[in-house]
């Protein structure tokens, strides 16, 4: 996978992130992985189909869902009720919509799906064929990390 | 008990959600996210802006709009959504009534989108994230409350 469809990505989530909890956002090294990884409990997928073709998922622990949507909304949520997920289901879609955007001016055309959230313990994403570029993102409120897995169409 | 003469006000600014005889502007929010739905209402009402209706999708919007007309100052106008997009839902609204004052408020910046959103007759267009400071300036001047460009 190419470098240049990620960091649209990564300077999406950086910047959102940094706006929308008030806060400073560490971002952590970069680290590929090609075959099937855990997932952190509370995943939001976004597919992308065009030009390129795959998916970007933002993944995070319950407590960290939690507490991002908490201060999103400016109020302690106690449990991931709908208002919770439709703020995290907002949040993977400003940083995706971003990037999106700045893809879009670099000539690459494509169409992006809504955003699903995935909530459970102990799930696994395989991403067959396509290597997954991941970049953590270090928040007061926990870790986020950035997981793309994009491929030029055939 | 009237509170206006108990308590001085420190601040005379009037808040930009009322007209100039006091009452507040109407707005319709039409957008399919709770999340984000909840935070228009919660930055227009903290400025004295009274939100008349929210739908969730723009066909619902459009349903709405007809239904509040003529008693209705201002939308704001979501582009990704169920069943009818915010763009169509546009497009309906100003063939309906061309003084209708439509603010866009979406994630996706694309020029394309911006240009089109304005060419059909929106009065301002609002990247997100949302910053109560923006959303409330370019409502203000879409309204015509401030002289500031």
């Amino acid at each position: 996978m190419r470098v240049e469809y990620i960091n649209p990505f990564v300077e999406a989530a950086f910047n959102v992130l940094k706006e929308v909890l008030n806060t400073d956002i560490k971002r952590g090294e970069l680290y590929l992985k090609s075959t099937t990884m855990p997932v952190l409990g509370v995943a939001a997928l976004v597919g992308l189909a065009g030009d390129v073709e795959g998916r970007v998922m933002f993944d995070m622990t319950k407590q960290t869902a939690l507490a991002v949507a908490s201060t999103m909304n400016g109020e302690q949520l106690s449990s991931l009720d709908e208002l919770a997920k439709a703020t995290i289901t907002e949040l993977a879609n400003m940083i995706t919509a971003q990037a999106v955007t700045k893809l879009h001016d670099l000539g690459f055309r494509f169409d992006l799906t809504p955003p699903a959230l995935f909530t459970g313990d102990n799930m696994e994403v395989s991403d067959h064929e396509v290597e997954a570029l991941i970049v953590p993102m270090e928040t007061p409120q926990g870790k986020i990390e950035i997981n793309v897995a994009i491929r030029e169409r055939a | 008990m009237k509170t206006k003469q108990d308590f001085p006000s420190i601040n005379e600014r009037e808040p930009d959600g009322l007209k100039p005889d006091g009452t507040p502007f109407r707005v319709l929010v039409v957008d399919d996210s709770m999340f984000v739905a909840k935070q228009i209402g919660q930055i227009l009402t903290s400025e004295g802006y009274e939100v008349a209706a929210t739908a969730a999708d723009g066909q619902e919007g459009v349903e709405k709009y007809k239904e509040l007309f003529p008693n209705i100052d201002l939308v704001t106008m979501d582009i990704t959504m169920p069943k009818m997009d915010g763009i169509t839902a546009l497009e309906h609204i100003m063939n309906f009534d061309k003084n209708a004052k439509v603010v866009m408020i979406s994630a996706l910046g694309k020029q394309d989108l911006v240009k089109k959103s304005l060419l059909l007759g929106a009065k301002n267009y609002i990247v997100k994230p949302l910053d109560r400071k923006k959303v409330l300036e370019r409502i203000a001047q879409v309204l015509g409350k401030t002289s500031t460009a």
